[in-house]
């Protein structure tokens, strides 16, 4: 009997640690930016009951915050407002996972009314010599292409909507124009695609109201290394090409292959990715 | 331009058979004009006047490669959500904050970049060679400038003379019939000078601190090409045996150099 209490008190502290450990353990904040994309209306956010920004005026981009995972409410107020109580904008619920990448935008809906978007941001590698551009609908305009150089390279994104592109580097001339038209509504403007980046642009304003604009966010440091460094063509700098064709290096072969062997002993033993050789 | 290259499937000869042969090799024979094997993993013997350097790099904006995102390992997910958040710590996780950055969210030009290398010239070896510009071959290796007399600089990562991170600047070992000059790396003395000039910028000046081989079945990119960390300066090439089955050397050798 004492001995299975003894048990069970064990599995439960084994039970307890397991638990434990992962919570306490330094798990990744989440990262939170807030994108002010509703024209002529500047406003305080708030989280969580916080005011966390002050004054905050449209066409401008704030953070990242770092947050604990978890869920929190956000709300945006007239500028000033006492308490987030009588919030112009949500409050809206979002859950934060650890080591995410969001971005909250306040923006107009497709009819021009305040609303609230919130974003996850790919966050992941971008292959090596490549950028990642991601064009994310913000505005009181009906479905949009957008054009680099002229062309369509998205076609009829509606308002709320993202799509993401993996490019070659490149500074963009970009524009957006009605779905099915290529007379520009916002743009042409330049935005700069960098390799192990990823851009986010955000149209935003109204149509109606003739003040559609691009609003810009970045996230660097994705890039990833290439894959390999092919440095070789032929085998003529092979180290037994260089022995043969040397004369004087055949005197030495025995020697050599004493020292092979050694060496073959020695290494083996260390086993590293690389191996200093000077 | 662009060099496509034999993939590395696993092998499995002895590391040190190759270290111990290089130790030997190397004073033996310095300029070794039999090739065993003739055919070259990538293309014949091209007239380097004939070739533009790799692709203008204007618009490739590579300076906008800042520090890590924090969490960028980790995919962001809509699971693990606490059910009832606790107010209280949430309180004391945001109010102590410091002033949370706000920036016009306005198309912003791309930050200028450091000087890139021009030239390369190691001392009491013959490399004495221009560098050019390279990216990323279509396989996802770094490309490598055609004529051999040529070195790249990888254009995505930190130029040297660059604050932080490590400039890596490649070269071919040989060519279709003889060792071209980066097949010295391997013979470099710690200490040797090696001096990079800029573009509009005087030049840098590196000691080398360390040669080491890299077994390509093993290649570590993200410890080569580092965008962090100590300024370094890796000259790369091609290095240990032909493996004639791969067309492809075994290894990589790779100098290590610090800011002299």
């Amino acid at each position: 009997m004492r001995t299975s209490l003894f048990a069970a008190g064990a599995v439960a502290i084994a039970a307890a640690l397991t638990l434990a450990g992962p919570a306490q353990a330094a798990e990744p904040d989440a990262q939170l930016s807030v994108l002010h994309g509703v024209p002529d209306l500047t406003v305080d956010v708030w989280v969580n009951g916080e005011r966390t920004l002050d004054d905050f005026a449209p066409g401008t981009l704030a953070g990242p915050l770092a947050l604990p995972a978890g869920a929190y409410e956000l709300a945006i107020t007239a500028a000033d407002a006492a308490d987030a109580s009588a919030p112009v904008i949500g409050p809206v619920k979002v859950n934060l996972a650890s080591g995410g990448n969001y971005t909250a935008a306040a923006n107009l809906d497709a009819a021009g009314k305040p609303t609230a978007n919130f974003f996850t941001n790919d966050v992941t590698q971008i292959g090596p010599g490549k950028g990642k551009l991601t064009v994310r609908h913000a505005a009181a305009a009906p479905p949009v292409d957008v054009l680099a150089g002229g062309s369509p390279v998205i076609s009829g994104l509606a308002n709320s909507k993202e799509k993401t592109l993996t490019l070659d580097p490149a500074t963009l001339s970009a524009a957006v124009a009605a779905a099915g038209t290529t007379a520009p509504v916002i743009g042409p403007a330049d935005v700069a695609v960098a390799e192990g980046t990823h851009t986010i642009v955000y149209a935003w304003g109204s149509l109606a109201d003739k003040n559609l604009k691009l609003a810009v966010q970045k996230i660097e440091g994705l890039h990833s290394a290439p894959a390999g460094v092919p440095g070789g063509r032929s085998g003529a700098a092979d180290t037994r090409s260089e022995v043969a064709s040397n004369p004087a290096a055949i005197v030495g072969l025995g020697a050599a292959a004493l020292l092979l062997l050694a060496g073959g002993i020695a290494v083996t033993r260390r086993q590293p990715a690389a191996r200093r050789i000077r | 331009m662009l060099h496509t290259t034999a993939t590395d499937p696993p092998r499995f000869l002895a590391a040190g058979l190759r270290t111990a042969a290089l130790r030997t090799a190397a004073p033996l024979a310095a300029a070794a004009t039999v090739a065993l094997v003739i055919a070259g993993c990538a293309a014949p013997r091209i007239d380097p006047a004939a070739l533009t350097p790799a692709e203008a790099a204007s618009g490739a904006a590579a300076a906008a490669s800042g520090q890590p995102v924090a969490g960028t390992s980790a995919r962001p997910q809509d699971a693990t959500v606490k059910a009832t958040p606790d107010p209280a710590p949430r309180a004391t996780a945001i109010a102590p904050r410091p002033a949370i950055p706000v920036r016009p969210a306005t198309p912003v030009p791309s930050q200028p970049r450091d000087p890139a290398p021009r030239f390369l010239t190691v001392a009491g070896t013959t490399i004495n060679m221009p560098i050019v510009e390279v990216g990323v071959s279509p396989n996802g290796a770094m490309e490598i400038p055609e004529p051999f007399e040529e070195a790249g600089w990888y254009r995505f990562g930190p130029a040297p003379g660059a604050a932080a991170g490590t400039a890596v600047v490649a070269a071919h070992v040989d060519t279709t019939s003889e060792s071209a000059p980066f097949s010295q790396l391997k013979s470099l003395a710690p200490g040797t000078l090696v001096t990079v000039q800029r573009a509009g910028a005087p030049p840098v000046k590196f000691r080398v601190s360390r040669v080491e081989l890299m077994a390509k079945d093993a290649f570590h990119g993200a410890s080569v090409f580092r965008r962090d960390g100590p300024p370094l300066l890796k000259l790369v090439t091609c290095g240990g045996r032909w493996l004639d089955e791969q067309q492809n050397y075994g290894d990589n050798v790779i100098v290590t150099a610090v800011p002299a």
